[in-house]
């Protein structure tokens, strides 16, 4: 596959792809015994005395960039949309909580369900605009409707406009490492359920050929608008919990376009329309750039840009994607020279 | 009068808009790929001018016949660019998935970005003319003599982009790669050097309009993400391929948001762009000239 012929034969002896394949099934087994041994282990550091300070904020952030990123996946990679506006939803729940919490005074649990209500009405009237549309169009809409949103929130009084909201007497950071470790894992335990669920499948069905899901008789525009809902539930909590972990939100960062490069490459790095790929990519990813960002001040976009060039050109189905593609590399001829293919295996090739 | 006025200042920025959308619609049409790295390619065009501009006189001012001077060798340098990404980096994702390809050239233009202000710094630069004051006044309308020569350079570019397409060798073998790639490769057009061509071209006249824009506007490293979606409003608008339909919306989209700045704020002209590029792709996502590219792709 993309792997270099020089090393694919160490790699062949130390990891065959049989053994990898049933690494696979094993995890296939077990996804829910694996995602709560991940809650656990998330949930481990402040046990051990881990309360505050960089690492803290690190791996808060680690968690926040997982649960965008799958939630980008959900429409982006199960459902074949790919969204460049994800961050409006972030945003628009960043902005709604902060105005609660500091103008309308409100406690931070209560403002959070406001938040959620205040992006799922925005994601119905968006998702009604934007996913009429498809390919390019679809793209560039929603990269549209992000910009227009963040100019408006700059123009208007109640945001707070350029300088943005400053907020004070937030929870401690611990909270917030909860908040973003509990919406993960339920994230990932409702994308794992959808995945095998007749749900799940349509959305492939969508992504591969839309034409044809709607001629089986699936009523395309419904799974999509509910799975554009969920992204957006999930990204709006993620924003919502994020203006009062930063203390600080303008309309540059809530409505960050880069971050939105950034958990598409996230989860195109992990492997698209897979559970762990995102996750995986996007606590790697966000290392590198905390690592980037510390050490190399002022280059970080350039070696973003690099890294997504790389991916794109040599490994678009991601670190999931390929190692599952090599663990199957075998299923051709073992299966009389049908092209079996796992069930969710990633199906973006030609 | 304060409308004439403000259609006027539309009509001489639209031009250069319209400068700039050309290109992307032509890679749009020819090479199928959406070019989040086209405003970067304006960029780099405005920088061009500049450097060749400052080390020539030593400041960035100069005569306007120096200016104009620089421009060749802009268009020149801005072919090169566009011609290596292509052959180099865009060529790898020409008929996989849209979004990779939006996701390359999203790469490239981030990379560029910080590039540029690694180079060059954050600050706004902005190119000095000599003669440009005091501005003409025709019937009453202020009209700056630089947006004046600006607009003419617009169209000029334009028109040349137009006539080489029509009446060139080349231009008729990138009109046949947009056409129909495979038939145009059995006829003997070497289609992977067409694209390329059409890249460095549009690359081009991308950063031929950067240069004026230098000395009208401003150039900083980040301009370039929102010349690329506004030449996507305008490509949007006039449809995709088409030259009259990008020149056209290129010249509305000045007068919309010129009407805007002087009638409600100019801080509303991003926000009422990006709207209008909504409502066209949802009213109209074929465009109003031509048959535009598919919906469906």
């Amino acid at each position: 596959m993309s792997t270099d012929p020089d090393t694919s034969g160490l790699l062949r002896s130390i990891l065959p792809p049989k053994r990898l394949d049933r690494l696979f099934d094993l995890c296939g087994a077990h996804g829910w015994k694996l995602i709560g041994a991940g809650a656990v282990v998330g949930a481990l550091p402040p046990v051990f005395g881990l309360r505050e300070g960089y690492m803290m904020t690190v791996l808060s952030e680690m968690f926040l960039f997982a649960i965008l990123a799958l939630s980008w996946d959900i429409v982006g990679g199960q459902t074949g949309y790919p969204s460049f506006g994800n961050m409006a939803f972030f945003g628009i729940g960043g902005y709604a909580t902060a105005i609660l919490v500091k103008d309308a005074a409100v406690s931070f649990p209560i403002a959070m369900v406001g938040a959620v209500v205040a992006v799922l009405v925005f994601a119905a009237i968006n998702g009604l605009i934007v996913l009429r549309l498809r390919g390019h169009y679809f793209a560039i809409a929603t990269l549209g409707i992000l910009l227009a949103i963040q100019q408006v929130t700059r123009n208007l009084d109640i945001t707070g406009g350029a300088s943005g909201k400053i907020l004070f007497d937030v929870p401690p950071g611990i909270v917030f490492y909860y908040f973003f470790l509990a919406v993960l894992v339920v994230e990932m335990a409702v994308v794992y359920y959808l995945t095998q669920t007749r749900f799940g499948f349509i959305l492939n069905a969508i992504r591969d050929d839309e034409g044809k899901a709607t001629a089986m008789g699936f009523n395309t525009t419904y799974y999509k608008t509910a799975a554009w809902m969920l992204a957006a539930l999930f990204t709006g909590l993620a924003g919502g919990a994020y203006g009062l972990f930063n203390t600080f939100l303008d309309p540059q960062t809530a409505y960050n376009g880069a971050w939105n490069v950034e958990l598409i490459a996230m989860a195109l790095m992990g492997g698209t329309g897979t559970v762990a790929g995102p996750v995986i990519g996007a606590f790697g990813l966000h290392t590198i750039i905390e690592y980037v960002e510390s050490s190399f001040v002022g280059w970080q976009l350039v070696l973003l840009g690099v890294a997504i060039i790389v991916t794109v050109i040599r490994f678009p189905k991601g670190v999931v994607g390929t190692l599952r593609a090599y663990a199957n590399e075998m299923d051709y001829y073992e299966r009389g020279g049908m092209a079996a293919t796992d069930d969710e295996e990633v199906t973006t090739d030609e | 009068m304060a409308i004439a006025q403000f259609v006027v200042n539309g009509l001489l920025v639209g031009a250069l808009f319209a400068a700039v959308a050309v290109g992307f619609a032509l890679i749009w049409g020819v090479v199928d790929i959406i070019n989040l790295a086209h405003g970067e390619m304006v960029m780099l065009g405005g920088y061009t001018a500049y450097w060749l501009l400052s080390i020539a006189t030593g400041t960035a001012e100069g005569s306007v016949l120096l200016f104009l001077a620089t421009i060749p060798v802009v268009v020149g340098v801005l072919f090169i660019v566009g011609y290596a990404l292509q052959r180099t980096l865009v060529s790898r994702v020409i008929g996989t998935d849209i979004f990779l390809t939006l996701l390359v050239t999203f790469g490239i233009s981030i990379a560029i970005q910080q590039l540029a202000i690694q180079a060059w710094t954050a600050n706004p630069r902005s190119i000095q003319v000599a003669f440009a004051d005091p501005s003409m006044v025709v019937g009453g309308l202020v009209v700056p003599k630089m947006k004046l020569v600006a607009f003419a350079g617009a169209i000029v570019l334009t028109g040349i982009l137009y006539l080489f397409l029509q009446r060139t060798r080349t231009g008729r073998a990138i009109r046949a790669v947009s056409q129909n790639p495979e038939a145009a490769a059995l006829v003997g057009i070497d289609v992977e050097h067409t694209r390329a061509v059409t890249f460095g071209i549009s690359s081009a006249v991308a950063g031929g309009a950067g240069a004026f824009i230098a000395t009208i506007l401003n150039i900083q490293p980040q301009m370039g993400l929102i010349y690329t979606l506004k030449s996507f409003v305008i490509v949007v608008f006039g449809g995709v391929g088409s030259i009259p339909g990008a020149l056209t919306g290129g010249l509305l989209l000045g007068v919309v948001e010129e009407l805007t700045a002087g009638l409600v704020s100019s801080q509303w002209t991003l926000a009422v762009s990006f709207t209008l590029l909504i409502v066209l792709l949802v009213v109209k996502p074929k465009g109003l000239f031509g048959t535009g590219a598919d919906n469906e792709h």
